[in-house]
């Protein structure tokens, strides 16, 4: 099994892998928290026409990837949140930016490999440069997660507490939108922007139903998602099957496993009080 | 310990249509001033002026502090808090301790914690999941939240609405001995008539455009309020209440 790691794209593929899930693990507790599942979804689909442009103009795809997203973020940011959670929003900016991205990969001569690419996800295809700029932004990304933590926890878990004790509620907002955008352009090269749901809010929303703090369901998150995509290319290099499709399979799995622990033990309590 | 908090001719206007006239008072450290009035009076935009989430379109709300910037503590009637999260009631109330830029809790934030889950009676509930608690469980955690930074005023906008009897008189009581105690200017909002005369030092009574402040007995008597709540009809419903109890059990 080991055998694998003598290979270069491999060992790129799990630190890379692996440093991008402990990343999605961290930030998808706020996202579950604050609701923002399908604001992250968008932000997937915005990314693929940003990649899609930077192919387009003869950029990196990540270059696009963060250009793209950030605008999006600030654009999300400026309008208000509440606007885009409403369903006809999120349909409109789904459509509108896989829309540019289709067109932005008509023009270009590359469009064939770069679409799977974009869409499902290349782990395997990192090369090391691309695992240093994975590197250096998830160690901004999180230590800036680190040091807004208090003021971030407040505001996902009680925003009316968090006005009330007068937080800069809408600095928070939009500096978290930031992030998570970055965590985004990030993740699209692991498991591609149709998936990045899988990394990004799965872990997140398991770690919920089997921890009882704050602190644990980040730490659980990032483990699960870390699993996840250990899991996953391992799998892949011995059975040559998608990564991106055992990385969703496992953490589907572990969802479902984490809902019927939750609800065994919601019957199983009262019984255990009344003895 | 506050120097000054004083509400000045403050006017707002909310959609073209003013909530509050030229309303203007004054609350004394350790005061427990209760507001009573009907609904869309502006009792909670009030609350919400002073939290600094509305601006008053004229007057001013000055709250002065001895040594440092006011801290404002602030109860609501409910919150938006998802009860599936796995957010212990030590958790939720460490959230409300002043935010810097460090992610962990010092010996000295501990301590603070442990000192106000004893005083709001809140200890034995420190390891039990938010969601899982009673709503006089919970109401007593959002005050500890509220209380943990040592706030200066303290806003209960319906606080004890959700409560059951017993619990409303508990929790008011334990707040009115909090304020006394630690010198803390209360504002609190409710539509009880019997919890506010009982447990404020003085009362707002705040009508659409309108208001009054005075003692409990001034604003008690006040015709409008027998009439807003039906004083005279409860008292009306619990003497028949007794007659047809004392014809069923033969008394």
């Amino acid at each position: 099994m080991l055998q694998m790691f003598h290979y270069d794209f491999m060992q790129h593929a799990f630190i890379a892998g692996t440093i991008v899930a402990v990343m999605c693990g961290a930030i998808g507790v706020f996202v579950v928290a604050r609701g923002l599942s399908f604001i992250t979804h968008s932000f997937s689909h915005i990314g693929f026409s940003g990649a899609s442009f930077a192919i387009y103009v003869g950029w990196d795809p990540l270059e696009g990837l963060l250009l793209f997203t950030t605008v999006g973020a600030l654009s999300i940011g400026q309008m208000g949140v509440k606007f885009f959670r409403r369903e006809a929003s999120i349909s409109v900016i789904l459509s509108v930016f896989l829309g540019l991205g289709i067109l932005f990969l008509s023009l270009s001569t590359q469009s064939g490999s770069f679409t799977s690419t974009i869409l499902f996800g290349s782990v395997v295809g990192i090369s090391l440069r691309d695992v240093w700029v994975i590197v250096i932004l998830t160690i901004v990304l999180l230590c800036l997660l680190t040091v807004g933590y208090k003021m971030l926890k407040f505001d996902s878990f009680d925003p009316a507490g968090a006005q009330a004790a007068g937080l800069p509620i809408r600095f928070i907002s939009v500096a978290f939108l930031l992030l998570l955008s970055v965590g985004v352009a990030e993740a699209v090269q692991i498991v591609g922007a149709l998936l990045v749901f899988a990394l990004m809010t799965i872990p997140a929303a398991v770690a919920r139903h089997v921890t009882q703090s704050v602190f644990m369901m980040i730490v659980v998150s990032a483990i699960l998602a870390v699993v996840g995509v250990w899991v996953g290319l391992t799998l892949s290099y011995f059975t040559s099957a998608p990564v991106s499709f055992y990385i969703t399979a496992f953490e589907a799995l572990c969802y479902f496993l984490a809902i019927g622990w939750s609800a065994f033990k919601s019957r199983y309590q009262p019984i255990k009080a009344s003895v | 310990m506050i120097k000054k908090f004083c509400v000045d001719q403050i006017d707002v206007y909310i959609n073209g249509e003013k909530i509050l006239d030229h309303l203007s008072f004054s609350v004394q450290p350790g005061e427990m001033l209760g507001i009573i009035g009907p609904n869309g009076a502006g009792k909670s935009t009030l609350l919400k002026v002073i939290l600094g989430v509305i601006k008053p379109q004229h007057g001013t709300v000055e709250i002065t502090n001895e040594d440092h910037g006011p801290v404002i503590g602030y109860v609501p009637q409910s919150r938006a808090i998802d009860e599936e999260m796995p957010i212990q009631a030590w958790d939720f109330i460490s959230l409300g301790l002043p935010h810097r830029l460090r992610p962990w809790l010092t010996k000295r934030d501990r301590a603070v914690i442990k000192e106000t889950m004893e005083l709001t009676d809140t200890s034995h509930l420190a390891k039990k999941p938010i969601g899982k608690l009673s709503g006089g469980e919970k109401q007593r955690v959002f005050l500890a939240q509220a209380l943990v930074r040592h706030p200066d005023v303290l806003l209960l906008d319906e606080s004890t609405a959700n409560l059951d009897p017993k619990a409303q008189e508990e929790m008011t009581s334990l707040v009115r001995e909090l304020c006394v105690k630690q010198q803390i200017s209360a504002l609190f909002i409710s539509h009880d008539v019997h919890l506010i005369s009982e447990y404020s030092h003085r009362i707002l009574y705040l009508t659409r455009g309108h208001y009054t402040v005075g003692s409990v007995e001034e604003i008690i008597g006040n015709a409008d309020l027998d009439v807003l709540y039906q004083l005279q009809h409860i008292n009306d419903i619990s003497s028949v209440a007794t007659d047809v109890d004392t014809m069923r059990y033969g008394g």
